[in-house]
């Protein structure tokens, strides 16, 4: 019942996985589209879990007076905050009051004015750790991190005009950037990708036959 | 608009000081991002997901839509030491649809197809011109590569003599590989700092026109 | 002309050609008229002369394309087409999209879609004649020939598998060359015990459906043995809700394996955000304040890999990743101390768990990546050799694979 059941539920899920793919008529192609609709359902009802997780995470917090546990009342407060306007204002419904300053719901002005800035600037953080995971690369002094430098040094002038400028070599950069990335980058790529696609086969396999069940726990 | 422009751009601030050091300006940048991405997550979720796949055909009277429904109940009892085995149901039920889903499409795309790519024809002539010398050169360049990362990835013999070589090979090829992938990511990232310095200098404090 | 039902297809479609029409006409007069305003039409040019009794290619302009459906005799005008195309992809209305499916499909099924095509083509001087084409039935293939390859190689790979498995069984001795980063594992959970500093394990941004992540949450498996048998805290933050009940069911048996259920935190394994760079601001936040002595990446990730380790190696962290993400390893490889690369991210339970069945299923990917390589080897040889004898049969081998 908590083991057997599982597994034998993985082996006919696995196989009825298998078996659509390889069967075109609409009849199970429908029947197909409609799993994977169940399977948006099914995961939705795990979406409270992860509310609930960090909730427990934060309201611990709050409780043990961890360090800066002030800011996890914040964390809640917003989450709660966000659900409320979220489902009371509604998320597209149009507020003449606010509409003057480019958004229409309090909930969308959160989304836009809070949520969208600082995620694009955690994404933009990636202009200096760029630059860091450059300079280590240049400190390891091994062979094969010398290499990397100089093929990444190459593609990175030949996709800047300023590559171009260099004397008697620059004309040729972006010539062998291009050759750079159509030939041993793209072998190297597919090298990795049949690698990968093997290593997954067996890891999906190995599920379906019920060998790897880490995820059931093994004990 | 000023307003709006302000909390913004103070958020952007607050979260480059984190450059410097973790402070409690970032602190409140975290904790405000995470608890309105989980909140805009949630009800977006709901309003996506729940609403047109479970509640719209429930209310249709395709009562069909309670299967997936009632197992996803079965996630709820975790909480419950003695129930909490009821979660294997639906954990099982993923995990072994979606390992079968990919098993075909892996092999077709990821298999079937590189390895129709990659038989090279060692005497032919490019489809899009240039010289034969250079195409066939390339094609060389091109299976020795796959050839020797496949070897890199062998597992079975230890790295040694005539197999160590050529897993040497593959190791170069793998870091030829990074490094331009490296390079053709590096101006893609400063444009995003670009374009948050571009908010803050004309949009926000209008500096620049 | 010819319409003909796609093959390998859902039923849905019919594949229609017709030949351009080619017509020599000899125009005998012509002349253009223009009407005034009171509606007679005045002679404005008269080009017999030039042209009369020539004959010339006519310029033919458009198709037009109808169709009938012969289930419900219903005739149907389809399309208007540039002289240049001379075939067309017909596809009826999907019965999903009808309100009850299961009525729909029956009214499909009632309605036999057998259609038959009219094609006429338009020159700026006349119609022509209206050709038409045998009924073709719209069917769908209950196998996808197409695949029948990739279903041959799924059995080669699943044999190879099962061969392995009970060679396994029988032997326990079997070889696999050490991994270098996974020897470190051992080393990274000691040294955050030594340092009384936490370990933190992502295992990638994806959700379950990306093999990527049962292949992190596998490692995870072995991560938090470790972590149990050593009482090092672990710190498994998410970003998919799905991945979270599995990841916990994964580290509280990991605990009770080793003997240690009540030291099993459910907070350890938690929930940040659904959203990725919201989700990089709560682990960076939770690096920069929990310092953890050790971090794992092991899964799918994308952009963000950067930020995690370069982080991590502000924190002074020790760091071992794995990824199939080409686009991320470059990143990983440059600021962790190890990288599992592709493939070695799968394998890395095997090595772990130690699993004879487990090492087994490598022994059976190196068994197909041979297979692979001997058949690279062989249609590159092929592909070669009917080139340079001119002998295009040789290419058999190569067009028994997909394209795409």
């Amino acid at each position: 019942m908590k083991t057997t059941i599982p597994l034998i539920i993985v082996l006919v899920g696995g196989i009825i996985g298998i078996i659509f793919q390889f069967i075109p008529h609409e009849f199970v192609q429908t029947i197909n589209d409609e799993i994977l609709n169940y399977f948006r359902v099914l995961s939705f009802f795990a979406l409270p879990l992860g509310i609930v997780s960090i909730l427990m995470v934060h309201t611990g917090k709050i409780r043990r007076k961890a360090q800066h546990w002030q800011y996890s009342i914040i964390l809640i407060l917003t989450i709660f905050f966000m659900i409320v306007t979220g489902f009371v204002f509604g998320t597209d419904r149009f507020d003449p009051r606010l509409a003057n300053y480019g958004w229409n719901t309090i909930f969308m002005f959160m989304f836009q004015q809070v949520q969208i800035p600082i995620e694009s600037t955690m994404f933009s953080l990636l202009a200096f750790y760029i630059s860091t995971a450059a300079y280590r690369a240049f400190r390891a002094r091994s062979k094969e991190a010398t290499i990397l430098l100089v093929a990444s040094l190459i593609v990175m002038l030949g996709q800047v005009s300023v590559g171009q400028m260099i004397p008697i070599i620059g004309d040729y950069i972006p010539v062998i950037s291009n050759w750079i990335m159509s030939n041993p980058n793209m072998a190297a790529k597919r090298g990795i990708l049949l690698g990968v696609a093997l290593g997954m086969l067996g890891t999906s396999l190995k599920i379906i036959l019920g060998i790897e069940r880490a995820y059931l726990g093994r004990a | 608009m000023f307003l709006a422009y302000t909390i913004a751009g103070l958020l952007t601030l607050f979260v480059y000081s984190f450059l410097y050091k973790d402070n409690p300006f970032y602190r409140l940048a975290e904790h405000l991002v995470v608890g309105v991405s989980l909140g805009f997550g949630f009800v977006y979720s709901f309003q996506q997901i729940f609403i047109p796949f479970c509640w719209n055909p429930l209310m249709e009277g395709h009562y069909d839509v309670l299967i997936p429904a009632l197992i996803g109940l079965m996630w709820w009892p975790r909480f419950i030491p003695k129930w909490a085995w009821l979660s294997r149901y639906p954990i099982a039920l993923t995990m072994g649809f979606f390992s079968g889903f990919s098993i075909p499409n892996t092999i077709q795309a990821s298999i079937l197809v590189q390895v129709q790519h990659t038989m090279l024809n060692f005497a032919g002539t490019s489809p899009y011109g240039g010289s034969q010398a250079l195409y066939i050169f390339n094609q060389i360049v091109i299976f020795i590569g796959v050839f020797s990362v496949l070897i890199y990835f062998y597992f079975s013999k230890p790295h040694k003599g005539a197999l160590g070589h050529i897993s040497k090979i593959g190791i170069w090829y793998l870091m030829i590989g990074f490094g331009a992938t490296f390079g053709f990511t590096v101006m893609g990232r400063i444009s995003l700092l670009i374009g948050r310095l571009q908010f803050i200098i004309t949009d926000w404090l209008q500096i620049v026109h | 002309m010819l319409a003909v039902d796609k093959p390998n297809d859902k039923g849905d479609q019919i594949n229609v050609m017709w030949p351009p029409v080619k017509e020599k006409i000899r125009i005998d007069f012509l002349q253009i008229f223009q009407k005034n305003k009171s509606k007679e039409n005045l002679l404005i040019e008269n080009l017999a002369d030039k042209i009369s009794g020539k004959e010339k290619d006519d310029n033919i302009l458009y198709y037009d394309l109808f169709r009938k459906n012969l289930g419900t005799g219903k005739m149907e005008y389809i399309n208007r087409f540039q002289s240049f195309i001379t075939n067309y992809r017909d596809q009826r209305q999907s019965f999903k999209d009808t309100k009850n499916k299961l009525e729909g499909y029956k009214k499909m099924l009632r309605e036999q879609p057998t259609y038959k095509y009219y094609i006429r083509a338009i020159s700026p001087l006349y119609y022509s004649k209206v050709t038409e084409s045998k009924p073709a039935k719209m069917q769908g293939q209950w196998f996808n020939m197409e695949k029948i390859i990739a279903l041959i190689a799924m059995m080669v790979i699943t044999a190879s598998l099962f061969y392995f498995i009970r060679k396994a069984k029988s032997d326990a001795s079997l070889y696999i060359r050490p991994l270098a980063g996974l020897k470190e594992i051992d080393n990274a959970v000691g040294r955050a015990t030594e340092m009384g500093r936490p370990i933190l394990f992502v295992p990638g941004l994806s959700s379950i459906a990306d093999i990527a992540t049962i292949a992190g949450l596998n490692i995870l498996a072995g991560v938090a043995k470790k972590a149990a048998e050593y009482d090092t805290p672990l710190f498994v933050p998410l970003r998919d809700y799905v991945v979270l009940p599995i990841a916990q069911e994964i580290v509280k048996s990991a605990y009770s394996e080793v003997g240690r259920p009540d030291a099993y935190k459910e907070q350890s394994v938690f929930f940040v955000s659904p959203s990725q760079f919201a989700y990089v601001a709560g682990v960076a936040g939770l690096m920069a304040r929990e310092k953890p002595a050790t971090n794992f990446f092991m899964g799918m990730f994308w952009a963000e890999s950067l930020i995690l380790t370069e982080k991590g190696n502000e924190e002074g962290c020790i760091q071992i990743a794995g990824s199939d993400a080409e686009t991320q390893l470059p990143f990983f490889i440059t600021t962790c101390d190890f990288t599992l690369i592709g493939e070695e991210l799968y394998a890395a339970s095997a090595y772990i768990s130690k699993d004879p069945l487990l090492v087994g299923s490598i022994k059976a990917q190196d068994l197909d990546k041979l297979f692979i390589i001997g058949c690279i080897i062989l249609g590159t040889l092929l592909t070669t050799l009917a080139e340079l004898l001119t002998y295009p049969a040789l290419n058999f081998f190569k067009m028994l694979f997909p394209v795409q």
